[in-house]
């Protein structure tokens, strides 16, 4: 986060949950940033993420666990799916490449 | 150091936590490098409407979607 915060980026947690499970969440575990809610799931559908899950028989949509970085003129830099986007690192650093002055 | 221990408290709740049984296939979005990300406005945890083309001109951003509060997704 301070690598994030050095470059120059937010960060932005985005799911189907409400804000008050979201305030609880970003309790519990201590971050900072914001956790927006896609009750809608409008976000979900316009970038393509949503993600059909079975729980005990029960038929959801939820999103694809997904990092995107966008950078200032608002494109989109990085897309990163499944498992490996839980590691922050190629997000980190594509970041820190997007501070550096261009050559 | 306090915000890398968070975000690494983060993964490791992920690697720890199960998640609701799904598919193995990836929702893949077509959305690539070099696209314009689609704008949004939406609710954060403090009710506050936050738009990504607020950012525009003036920060990176990460965006980082995940399944479900409290499941490390």
């Amino acid at each position: 986060m301070a690598k994030l915060e050095a470059s120059d980026t937010v960060v932005l947690g985005i799911s189907i949950d409400s804000p008050a499970a979201n305030a609880a969440f970003a309790k519990q575990i201590g971050v900072t940033f914001p956790l927006l809610s896609d009750m809608n799931k409008e976000v979900l559908t316009s970038y393509q993420i949503l993600k059909p899950y079975d729980v005990k028989g029960g038929k959801y949509q939820w999103a694809q666990r997904t990092t995107i970085v966008v950078d200032k003129e608002g494109k989109i830099q990085h897309v990163e799916q499944g498992d490996s986007a839980v590691d922050p690192n190629s997000a980190v650093s594509i970041c820190t490449g997007l501070h550096k002055p261009k050559a | 150091m306090r915000q890398i221990s968070l975000l690494l408290l983060l993964v490791l709740a992920a690697a720890v936590v199960p998640l609701p049984a799904q598919q193995d296939t990836i929702a893949k979005t077509n959305l690539k490098v070099g696209d314009v990300a689609p704008d949004f406005s939406l609710p954060s945890n403090k009710w506050e409407q936050v738009k990504l083309s607020d950012f525009r001109g003036k920060k990176n951003v990460v965006l980082a979607f995940y399944v479900l509060a409290f499941t490390g997704g």
